[in-house]
């Protein structure tokens, strides 16, 4: 099995990216500064000091002067063998190059993943250079990469996806299992979310994909390097099985994370009372389409006044002050971003559609932050601090209270506690149009904006309790580690669920690798950013690469074009069909459908009886196409 | 916001066009830099300053990278698109958004393409080249910059508007009668008289057609003569739009504007061809008649610098005068490019005009003619360039195959520069260079044929296009005896042709403006909203109009919709040409309301459709798919051709639009019938 493990994590020859670099202008100032100064990390390591100095010198010269020419900073720049993607912010430079025939919308979303996983680990690019050397950042720079790149096939080159356990071998059972598991950790208050793992494939999420993706990089690590506790607090007493280490979630990610209505227990031995009707829940994020109402009955159903009861000494015992490690004064003006949202782009290059969802979503943000403005006192804390043990995150008090249609200001931060945690049921109730809608909502995910503007970085911690193959993650507040009390009690609930769990699991065979069939198909599900495809995955595969260029070529399209629907290309030797929707993108291929006529219209051209065969076929893989 | 330039390696720029926005954006800019109380510089040394370090930085990642820029974006959506021809970058901006990458690398070849029908074989040497595009008189550099400046507009207008221009196809009027007795008259009546007349000056006729705004009414050609490219004609039609523009809005002639047409068109501010008293090829040249600048009307809100604004003053052009273009000629012994021409453009009536295109005489006392100079330049341009490359790839059986080719041209060469001796032309230092390569390539003393004789590759090269230069470029010789056509037989034709079309000069302004309709395949052809069909072999395309002005009207009726038609069906050929770049000949997309479809077949001559063959898959920074900066669909053909040796292959595109709710099966049905019947010749049912 560790083998097996091994093998799925083991970069192949072909990675998704051919250059890779990080370059410090501020390091670059005078005329006799060496260009090698401001490289914090190249990759390929091996290539020559010569060739790295000329790439980043040119790179930012040119970079420089385009922007000020157009007073914007660059974005792609193309040569004729490699294009990159290209972020500036202050004087860095990021440049990330893949091959030409890569789509440019998956180069820059690699790039933003990349700046995106750093942060997480690391917050702050510019704080992280100040407390760190060059080197130690460069080998979690090579790290990140080599993870992004693990396990590429060629379609991943395409679609940026979560790597998710088969689901069709699975029984539904145990992911629901799974996402029951989740759910009873995150009753404790100082639990965000998390997810489990089994192998490095996604079991269950109540996360969103971006995030979960960067959680799953630490898993691997921790994987590959055996057990290694990585943080300020260590916890023997579990047998070396749990580790943790620090996170940094932006604004957005931490807004978008407490904006579940998530049913707390301040501990485990409240006896919920059934004064209130039941909170629909929301239900973490599972590969099946059951739908959230299913799970209710296992759930204590908690009322609301031991929650207010709960939360209100919770809050005045809170040390409330946003850790961060940067030492700057505008956090108060960090907590009230502009309503102005910036719209960050939904995974692989699309944006919302939902406008009405969109000035939702700033009506209830709009209300957190004014909350957040009066409930909140923001130290800046000493180096030592910075991992902020003690610190607590001031809208942790407004977790599970979010939704405040009405938006207004108060002078007393109880009281609007109150009202908001009043608001809760109704508002909640009223808007939740179920899992899809609120896993749908673009604007929560963090963008690489947030994460390059000067919005802090609030520090989390990652909790991992790992049974073998399975990994149970947790995004949980610092001080968590700490509380001895939540600590036993997350564990040893979940324990034996987990067990079980990986013994169902590990004990599942990978299934019989299907007949290839006569067609090929990849199928995109943009909201959990899954992948199904029956491709071998193999690089290089010869008849599957007509196949793949032809969904690159697709996917830029439909990436660029809202309006299109489907659209079928024709080769002499193949034919592919593309279709998409909001939710998803599908492309799919018959063998041997040749053109035998001379390639003038021809309704009996096997090409134009792809959209029917496609509707047939896929609906044995799940995907509906109807 | 939109810009492009041209620069050498130096980053000194050799041409720039900028539209108002950018120019502004880069004079603010520049000033922010500057110091108080300084003027701003001439522009030209803006734009250089700001885009220096982008030409620097491209030149040397070329030197010690191999690889090159081709383009940049912005966060705001601002793309930079690059292109190294030879040793000058051309560099084209847009920040405006209604430019694509594809669009501006169009833009940069078609640029190329124009500058190498109005320079010709000097484009072949880059020192020339440069000092061509930049003369040292500011006075003239601003006229010639003016004059491609207009050009580029021109061109982009058309481009922009005008469905022949976006496929680069022509499209000719479709009245078989009145077009057969036009091409008849052009045959027997004009070239016949004018070929004849003793005031030719021994300009020989070639081709002459008649020009309805783009299209085409009649075109014929001397059966002498070699075929017309689709890429000249098309690129001869902009420069007749350029210095005769189609006003669309004032497409009916009222009768004062009948008048003025008679001898030179309207509104006509570009250079006469330059015509020197000396010929040594690098001092400036001044034009020989010495009109007074006229001023172009400039716009007080604009600020400029100084002399910045005497560049604008132009001389009005001799209108008898002819154009010096370079066509692409086709010989029993191979294809010769840029063989020198002379155009003349006469008009007619506003929107219609005659085209004259006549053989370059050689010189009254050379005993040489001028068609021999040209084709013999051009053999021994190949040949060095060739023996340049084989050089560059290495040793060993290149550099020998180079030898031969040396070898082969060496006596030709001697007997040509012998021959150069004994003209009017300068051949001194022809002569000189050629006995220096002699030296280094034959001699023991010499570097052989290494890498080192490159240097002198080039310098023979520019010697070569030197004299090229000097026959063509220059009008050297008496001037009170030109070689053209004289002003009264150009007179003479004009009246030939108006008499002969009077009659139907009104109903052809029409019919450029509803050349087909759609209403006439509505009935047969339900739910078709557009389609465009072009026969690639000939260079000809047939589509309904698609004009949105104020004043006509198509089916579609103005406004909104249909300019939202029009969007889509230039975005949709954009789209198809880059599926066609990847291999793909046949695209459906279901998009928004509608569908669109596009083919591409090959036929051979009686009809027959023959199988579907791989389409080759070019890189994304290749040159643009078309007919007027390269011919794609030519060299597609040849390959194409390798597995069908012996018969003649035409190849066809369709492109449809259909409301989005008619069935695929019709809409194919539909597609297949349009494809099958409108090439019919002649009688065309559809109509």
């Amino acid at each position: 099995m560790h083998d097996k493990l091994m093998a799925e994590l083991m970069p192949p020859d072909s990675g998704r990216c051919n250059y890779f670099f990080l370059y410090d202008g501020s390091k670059v100032t005078g005329e006799g500064d060496p260009t090698r100064e401001g490289i914090c990390y190249f990759y390929p390591e091996e290539t020559p000091l010569d060739r790295q100095e000329l790439l980043c010198s040119q790179f930012a010269g040119v970079g420089r002067c385009v922007s000020e020419l157009s007073s914007s900073p660059v974005r792609t720049l193309r040569l004729r063998h490699n294009k990159f993607a290209i972020r500036m912010k202050d004087d860095f430079l990021w440049a990330l190059g893949c091959s030409v025939e890569v789509p440019t919308v998956s180069v820059c979303e690699l790039l933003d993943q990349l700046i995106n996983l750093f942060c997480f680990y690391n917050g702050s690019v510019r704080q992280s250079y100040q407390l760190n050397s060059q080197e130690t950042l460069a080998a979690r720079w090579a790290r990140y990469l080599s993870y992004l790149q693990s396990g590429s096939s060629e379609m991943c080159h395409i679609f940026s996806c979560l790597k998710t356990i088969d689901s069709t071998n699975v029984d539904p059972l145990l992911l629901l299992k799974a996402a029951l598991i989740l759910q009873a950790c995150q009753r404790c208050p100082l639990v965000l979310a998390g997810c489990i793992l089994f192998r490095g494939r996604v079991v269950s999420t109540q996360m969103s994909p971006e995030l979960t993706m960067k959680v799953m990089v630490h898993e691997s690590e921790t994987y590959t390097k055996g057990q290694r506790i990585n943080g300020p607090s260590t916890s023997s007493s579990f047998d070396g099985a749990v580790s943790s280490t620090t996170v940094f979630l932006t604004m957005s990610e931490l807004q978008y994370l407490q904006a579940a209505p998530v049913d707390k227990d301040f501990s485990s031995h409240s006896t919920p009372s059934k004064n209130a009707p039941p909170k629909k829940t929301r239900l973490s994020r599972t590969l099946s389409d059951t739908p959230s109402t299913e799970s209710e009955p296992s759930y204590p159903s908690s009322s609301q006044s031991p929650q207010k009861a709960s939360l209100s000494p919770h809050l005045s015992e809170s040390d409330t002050s946003v850790s961060s490690p940067t030492p700057s004064q505008s956090t108060a003006d960090s907590l009230n971003p502009s309503p102005q949202w910036l719209r960050p782009p939904l995974s692989n290059g699309k944006h919302s559609h939902e406008a009405e969802e969109e000035a939702l979503d700033q009506s209830y943000y709009h209300s957190f932050h004014n909350n957040g403005d009066g409930g909140s006192q923001i130290h800046s804390e000493g180096d030592s601090s910075v991992f902020g043990e003690n610190s607590h995150l001031n809208g942790d008090a407004a977790c599970g209270t979010v939704f405040d249609f009405r938006g207004t200001d108060s002078e007393n931060e109880r009281s609007h506690e109150d009202k908001m945690v009043a608001g809760d049921s109704r508002g909640c109730c009223g808007t939740d149009q179920g899992p899809k809608a609120e896993m749908k909502d673009p604007s929560h995910l963090p963008s690489v904006f947030d994460n390059l503007e000067e919005s802090p970085f609030i520090g989390m911690t990652l909790y991992m309790h790992r049974v073998k193959g399975l990994v149970l993650a947790l995004l949980v507040e610092p001080h968590f580690l700490s509380d001895a009390a939540s600590m036993e009690e997350v564990y040893h609930s979940s324990l034996a669920s987990l067990n079980g769990l990986e013994a169902h699991l590990r004990t599942i065979s990978p299934g019989a690798p299907g007949a290839p069939g006569p067609y090929m198909f990849a199928h995109f599900d943009c909201i959990q950013s899954t992948l199904t495809t029956n491709l071998s995955g193999r690089p290089g595969g010869a008849p599957e690469h007509p196949f793949v260029r032809a969904t690159s070529l697709l996917h830029s399209h439909f990436c660029n074009t809202e309006t299109l629907q489907e659209a079928i290309i024709r080769s002499a030797s193949a034919a592919v069909y593309g279709t998409r929707s909001v939710a998803q993108e599908t492309y799919f291929q018959q063998h041997g459908g040749s053109l035998r006529n001379s390639g003038i219209p021809n309704h009996q051209d096997s090409a134009f009886s792809l959209p029917s065969k496609a509707r047939h076929r896929l609906l044995k893989h799940g995907v509906n196409l109807l | 916001m939109k810009c492009l330039l041209i620069a050498s390696e130096s980053a000194e720029v050799l041409f720039h066009w900028t539209d108002l926005e950018f120019q502004q954006n880069i004079q603010e800019q520049y000033g922010a830099s500057q110091e108080e109380g300084q003027g701003l510089p001439a522009f030209e040394d803006m734009i250089s300053t700001q885009f220096a370090p982008i030409i620097i930085s491209s030149s040397t990642l070329v030197d010690r990278q191999g690889d090159s820029y081709t383009s940049f974006t912005t966060e705001s959506n601002h793309v930079y698109v690059l292109h190294q021809f030879d040793e000058c970058l051309y560099i084209a901006v847009n920040g405006d958004g209604e430019e694509k990458e594809d669009d501006l690398r169009r833009k940069i070849y078609v640029m190329k393409k124009m500058i190498e029908v109005l320079f010709g074989m000097v484009t072949l040497s880059g020192a020339l080249l440069k000092r061509e595009l930049r003369p040292q008189d500011t006075e003239q550099r601003a006229r010639l910059w003016k004059h491609l400046q207009s050009l580029l507009e021109t061109y982009s207008h058309l481009r922009e508007n005008d469905q022949s221009f976006l496929v680069e196809a022509v499209e000719r009027l479709i009245h078989p009668t009145l077009c057969e007795q036009c091409i008849e008259f052009l045959e027997r009546r004009l070239v016949q008289q004018l070929n004849s007349s003793v005031e030719r000056a021994g300009e020989e006729v070639l081709h002459a057609f008649i020009l309805v705004h783009t299209k085409l009414l009649a075109f014929y050609s001397s059966r002498n003569a070699s075929t017309l490219t689709t890429s000249d004609l098309l690129a001869l039609i902009i420069m007749a739009q350029n210095m005769y523009p189609s006003n669309v809005d004032l497409d009916d002639p009222s009768p004062e504007d009948v008048e003025s047409t008679s001898g030179s068109g309207p509104e006509s501010f570009y250079t006469p061809e330059p015509s020197p008293t000396d010929r040594d090829s690098s001092d400036s040249e001044k034009p020989v008649r010495g009109s007074t600048p006229v001023f172009e009307f400039v716009d007080p809100d604009v600020q400029m610098a100084e002399d910045s604004l005497q560049t604008l003053e132009v001389s009005p052009p001799d209108p008898s005068a002819p154009r010096r273009v370079f066509l692409e000629v086709s010989l029993k012994d191979g294809l010769y490019p840029m063989m020198p021409h002379s155009m003349y453009c006469l008009p007619l009536w506003p929107g219609i005009s005659l085209v004259l295109l006549t053989k370059v005489r050689g010189r009254q006392h050379s005993n040489i003619s001028t068609s021999a100079v040209a084709m013999s330049v051009y053999k021994f341009l190949e040949a060095f360039a060739k023996l340049e490359k084989r050089l560059n790839e290495g040793q060993g059986s290149a550099a020998a195959r180079g030898q031969l080719t040396i070898h082969d041209v060496r006596g030709k060469l001697d007997r040509f520069i012998k021959a150069l001796g004994q003209s009017e032309i300068q051949s001194a230092h022809l002569q000189q260079v050629w006995t220096d390569f002699k030296n280094q390539a034959f001699t023991k003393s010499g570097s052989g044929f290494t890498r080192d004789l490159i240097p002198w590759c080039k310098k023979m090269k520019t010697q070569l296009c030197g004299v090229y230069r000097q026959c063509f470029l220059t009008d050297s010789g008496s001037s009170d005896s030109p070689r053209r056509l004289s002003p009264a037989l150009q007179e003479r034709a004009q009246t030939m042709v108006q008499d002969k079309l009077l009659d139907w000069k009104d109903f052809l302004l029409v019919k450029s403006k509803r050349n087909i309709t759609m209403v006439s395949y509505l009935e047969d052809f339900p739910g078709l909203v557009h389609f465009i069909c072009v026969d690639r072999s000939t260079g000809q395309m047939i589509a309904p109009s698609l004009s949105i002005t104020e004043r006509t009207t198509s089916e579609l009726g103005k406004g909104p919709v249909a300019q939202y038609i029009k969007s889509k069906v230039w975005a949709m050929v954009n789209t198809t040409r880059r599926y066609l770049q990847k291999g793909y000949s046949t695209v459906t997309l279901r998009d928004g309301d509608f569908y669109f479809c596009y083919f591409l077949w090959f036929e051979n001559e009686t009809g027959y459709k023959l199988e579907a063959g791989d389409i080759p898959v070019l890189p994304d920074d290749s040159a643009p798919i078309g007919m007027l900066a390269w011919d794609y669909y030519k060299k597609l053909l040849r390959y194409y051709s390798k597995n069908h040796q012996g018969e003649a292959v035409k190849c066809y595109e369709l492109l449809t639009i259909h409301l989005g709710v008619i069935p695929t099966d019709i809409i194919l049905q539909h597609c297949r019938q349009l494809a099958t019947k409108l090439w019919e010749p002649s009688r065309n049912p559809l109509l």
